[in-house]
């Protein structure tokens, strides 16, 4: 039996057990930051630790200057997150000052009080890492994380032997498994906010995706990635890839070279034709921006996903608002994946609202050639739709190449691509077009967002890919907007089938957009299914999942009270089961000691308690004197007892327990006992 | 019913149950959950406050990984909570013996700790004014622990209320029990230092001789009670790890019975008289030569050995004080 020695009070020095336990927390709840720090955060707060269990002790510090290295190099730090992020009351810069601070404090940390503090920062540290990942491989870092802690803080309070470093860690993991229940229990029935408790977190981190600006090259460069944008659950037959136009930032404003969107968007309102709704449930990468993506035209504002698309109840939270020109704008960035259900049209033209066309004609004094080109084609064009379906077919006709590696233009970029290069990815195509019509007097502006998408086979559901990136044109005529798509003049099986059959051999197309179906890619879709899951099932659990489970469960009239009455009834149960799980698997080992053990309980609560140095014969003979009726039942049950613990070891052992067993069942419970004595 | 009707006796009954104040446990104690308490220690509180922290920060930035992280921690909390209960629950106590001593000195008290189930580890054992000692328990064992408790002056002393407490395995709970058992022990008058003489006995004294019987010729060991001078414990044995014996003299006493008389101490105070009578008791035991106790109300015929001296020195530790 492994013995267990308390160790001394805590204001006693950190053993080099306890010291190791600590730096392997530490380092578990450091290591998944790694990405998301900068580079000397790492550096420093991981060095620090390092430094302490690595440098040898004439190297340390002196005791009497730890006192001051803390304060010192807190300090120290806080200056220098400070200068290198320009600002310190933010989620990031504390996440990094913490990451130092537990380095700094595992360097100087003198006795087990300290470590108790150094267990607890970890632990914090180790929950920084979700803000950054959701991912089930943050989750599967994380776990080790709490059994080590286990494993830590057994360690602060007892002495073991430090080959022994099996059997806390067995300890913490065992704890960590009976306390599943209760975690999983108050992780579905803890109440979910709908928004945040105090200032929004608004640290905005880099995310490539989808701008409020296009130059050329920027969404090219985006079709170099894999990344997933969005999920798409489709109730029904999802619409024909050429259909698939997920609508993103409208871009109306031109400078010559850059587009982007109008300073102030207007309110907007749903109107113009109507046409066959399909339904549909999007899960939202986090981007940070404000933009949600519907498909085609929006029919009606999303609204929080449930399970049941049926289910509509009373005052939904508004998930965002409809813009003028037809975006979809979040009530507040999306820091983290949302799941919203939506409804759209699948029409290409929508009417168009009064301020429209003054705000689509502005052109800049740039790109002469485009300008006089356009005006010169608008001449010879009966109507504003001839002269388009004139200008596409002249796209068409002419030897434009759609590539991901067009030549860099200087200067007056439009004309140099129309007129000379010709190469070109669609957001040269769309803007060339747009500049095309405005120059013909004819309002136009130009749309991103993703066009076509993959159906994964496992799981049924579409995946939207950052490859899948697109911007395509809208022209204002005969009072209502209708989508032209300047790129699928040139290349038509962009719309049709992807961009990776669209781009000419050895384009560097991304893995997952070429056209073929390896083992490899099937992997990745498998993958991918599997983290649908885990996106919708667990980091997805927010109020309304939440919700739509109670109302499964049917609580969902239940009070808070009851509430916490169910949670309180069900950790009874649980703590019950835990005990009496720990009481059977202590008896397995021996049936007899078992039912010996049982037979004493009995006793004892009839009012006979075994003295701890009475024998079972003398036990007997004493219950025999107080149950005389008993007495051949109880002196026999001793005495088999007595063969089977202390007697030879014959064949005879199965027959004995059966007999013990027997005779135990015989015997009276402990309350008709008790009542016989009563009696007497 | 007589509790109910009587509020006084009904706190009464109360009070004793929740604090144990009264010394009426029976002879064996189970320990079980209408007798454990369980309270965080400060560490606990600490990683409590922690996980509150944590969660208010997984509200505020909807992070549902981070609920399931601090939950998972609670679980684990909380399965500790029942590991601490399980530590405790189920041990059963008995007193077995009280011990004797001089004033000034440590009493010891015996008490037994009887695990049928699974192994316990690191329970401490706390009388109420004195050091804990600290236990462990393997499967299905019984352990004898030995409180001591500083005695201050002659005459009884009560064990009082003993705790039991463990905070195994992660120091984050602290599991405790009450147990009051009727157990007094006996507290000697201190003796005088240095002894003085040694009254002359029936048959002549031998004084002298009686005095060397420090370096007395080693008889042989007999096994510890609690309760024989350290002087004549053999302490070697015990560094060895063989046990605890006390070393037995050869009688080189001298032949005669002593006379030891409340009354032929005139001029002395009670407690004096009380010191002087006991170093002449240790010094007739130490030379091995009879003696026999007069005190007022009470007379010890003539005798020796360890029964007669326990009998001599527990009638000065009763002897009534003025």
């Amino acid at each position: 039996m492994r013995s267990v020695i308390l160790a001394p009070a805590s204001a006693s020095p950190l053993t080099r057990v306890q010291l190791v336990w600590l730096a392997v927390l530490i380092l578990l709840a450091q290591l998944p930051l790694w990405p998301y720090v900068r580079w000397w955060i790492v550096v420093a707060g991981s060095g620090l630790v390092a430094a302490r269990m690595l440098l040898p002790a004439q190297l340390q510090p002196p005791a009497r200057l730890r006192r001051w290295l803390l304060p010192l190099l807190a300090l120290v730090a806080g200056a220098a997150i400070g200068w290198d992020f320009g600002y310190l009351l933010a989620r990031d810069p504390c996440v990094a000052l913490l990451y130092v601070l537990v380095g700094i404090k595992f360097f100087e940390a003198k006795n087990s009080r300290d470590g108790a503090v150094l267990a607890c920062l970890s632990l914090f540290l180790a929950l920084t890492q979700f803000f950054y990942a959701q991912s089930i491989f943050a989750a599967a870092l994380a776990l080790p994380v709490v059994l080590v802690l286990g494993a830590a803080l057994a360690a602060l309070r007892y002495v073991s032997p430090p080959t022994q470093w099996r059997a806390p860690l067995a300890a913490a993991t065992r704890m960590a498994l009976q306390g599943i229940p209760l975690a999983a229990l108050l992780f579905i029935l803890f109440p979910r906010l709908a928004g945040p408790l105090w200032g929004a977190p608004a640290d905005t981190g880099a995310r490539s995706g989808l701008s409020d600006r296009m130059a050329p090259g920027s969404i090219s460069e985006l079709s170099l990635s894999d990344t997933v944008a969005f999920r798409v659950d489709f109730i029904g037959p999802p619409p024909p890839s050429a259909q698939r136009y997920w609508r993103g930032p409208v871009l109306s404003h031109f400078d010559g070279f850059e587009w982007s969107t109008l300073a102030r968007l207007r309110a907007g309102s749903f109107s113009g034709p109507r046409g066959r709704p399909i339904e549909y449930t999007v899960t939202l990468e986090p981007h940070n921006r404000l933009w949600l993506f519907a498909l085609e035209q929006p029919a009606a504002l999303p609204r929080p996903a449930s399970d049941d698309p049926l289910f509509i109840e009373g005052p939904v939270r508004p998930v965002a608002a409809l813009s003028g020109d037809r975006q979809l704008i979040a009530t507040a960035p999306v820091t983290q994946a949302i799941r919203y259900a939506q409804r759209s049209t699948l029409v290409d033209r929508f009417t168009a609202s009064d301020s429209d066309r003054a705000d689509n004609l502005q052109l800049p004094r740039r790109n002469p050639r485009t300008i006089a080109f356009a005006r010169e084609l608008r001449s010879r064009a009966a109507s504003d739709r001839a002269f388009i379906a004139e200008l596409l077919d002249w796209f068409r006709r002419e030897s434009f190449v759609y590539t991901l590696a067009p030549p860099l233009l200087e200067g007056d970029t439009v004309d140099k691509f129309l007129f000379g290069a010709r190469r070109g990815f669609c957001e040269h195509y769309a803007g060339a077009f747009v500049m095309l019509l405005r120059a013909a007097g004819i309002p136009a502006r130009v749309v991103t967002g993703y066009q076509g998408g993959e159906i994964n086979p496992n799981g049924g559901y579409m995946i939207v890919r950052d490859s899948d990136a697109h911007a395509w044109a809208e022209a204002l005529i005969d009072g209502a907007w209708q989508r032209f798509d300047p790129t699928a003049a040139v290349a038509p099986s962009r719309v049709e089938r992807g961009i990776g059959a669209a781009l000419p051999q050895g384009e560097p197309v991304p893995y997952l957009a070429r056209l073929e179906m390896t083992w490899l890619k099937s992997l990745r879709l498998h993958w991918d299914a599997v983290n649908y899951q885990w996106q919708r099932g667990v980091v997805g659990f927010n109020v309304d999942r939440q919700r739509d489970l109670l109302r499964d469960l049917g609580l969902e009239n239940a009070r808070p009270w009851q509430i916490v009455g169910l949670v309180a009834a069900v950790a009874f149960v649980w703590g019950v089961a835990i005990l009496g799980l720990a009481r059977a698997r202590q008896a397995q080992g021996d049936p007899a000691a078992a039912l010996w053990a049982r037979l004493c309980r009995r006793l004892g609560r009839a009012g006979l308690p075994r003295r701890p140095e009475e024998g079972p014969l003398a036990y007997a003979e004493r219950a025999a004197v107080r149950w005389p009726q008993w007495s051949e039942v109880l002196i026999r049950l001793a005495e088999t007892y007595a063969l089977l613990r202390y007697g030879p070891e014959d064949g005879m052992r199965g027959q004995r327990t059966a007999a013990l067993r027997a005779d135990i069942t015989v015997l009276p419970r402990s309350r008709r006992l008790r009542a016989i004595t009563a009696c007497e | 019913m007589s509790t109910a009707a009587n509020p006084r006796s009904w706190i009464a009954s109360w009070r004793q149950r929740l604090w144990r104040i009264a010394p009426a446990d029976p002879s064996v104690v189970v320990l079980r959950h209408r007798r454990i308490y369980i309270l965080p220690t400060r560490r606990g509180l600490a990683l409590i406050a922690t996980l509150a922290i944590m969660l208010l920060t997984s509200m505020n930035y909807s992070l549902a990984l981070g609920h399931a992280f601090t939950f998972l921690v609670a679980g684990l909390v909380a399965a500790a909570l029942l590991q601490t209960y399980r530590n405790l629950a189920g041990i059963a106590v008995s007193p077995l013996a009280a011990g004797e001593a001089f004033a000034a000195t440590r009493i010891a008290f015996t008490l037994s700790l009887a695990n049928a189930g699974a192994a316990r580890h690191a329970i401490s054992v706390t009388p109420r004014a004195g050091q804990s000692i600290g236990v462990d328990l393997p499967a299905a064992s019984t352990r004898q622990v030995q409180v001591t408790l500083l005695a201050p002056r002659r005459g009884r002393i009560d064990l009082g209320r003993v705790t039991l407490s463990t905070d195994f395995p992660l120091g984050l709970w602290r599991g405790w029990a009450y147990v009051h058992f009727p157990l007094t022990g006996i507290v000697y008058p201190a003796p005088e230092a240095p002894a003085p003489r040694l009254p002359p006995g029936l048959e002549g004294s031998d004084f002298r001789r009686s005095a060397r019987a420090s370096d007395a010729e080693l008889a042989g060991l007999r096994d510890y009670h609690p309760g024989d001078p350290l002087n004549r414990i053999a302490w070697k044995a015990v560094a060895r790890g063989a046990g605890w014996y006390t070393k037995q003299f050869e009688g080189t006493g001298g032949s005669g019975t002593l006379e030891f008389d409340w009354s032929e101490l005139s001029g002395l105070g009670t407690e004096a008289r009380l010191a002087r009578l006991a170093a002449w008791i240790l010094a007739a035991e130490r030379g091995a030569r009879a003696f026999s106790l007069r005190l007022p109300g009470t007379e010890l015929p003539a005798g020796s050995g360890a029964g007669h001296r326990r009998a001599a020195l527990t009638a000065l530790a009763l002897y009534p004080s003025e």
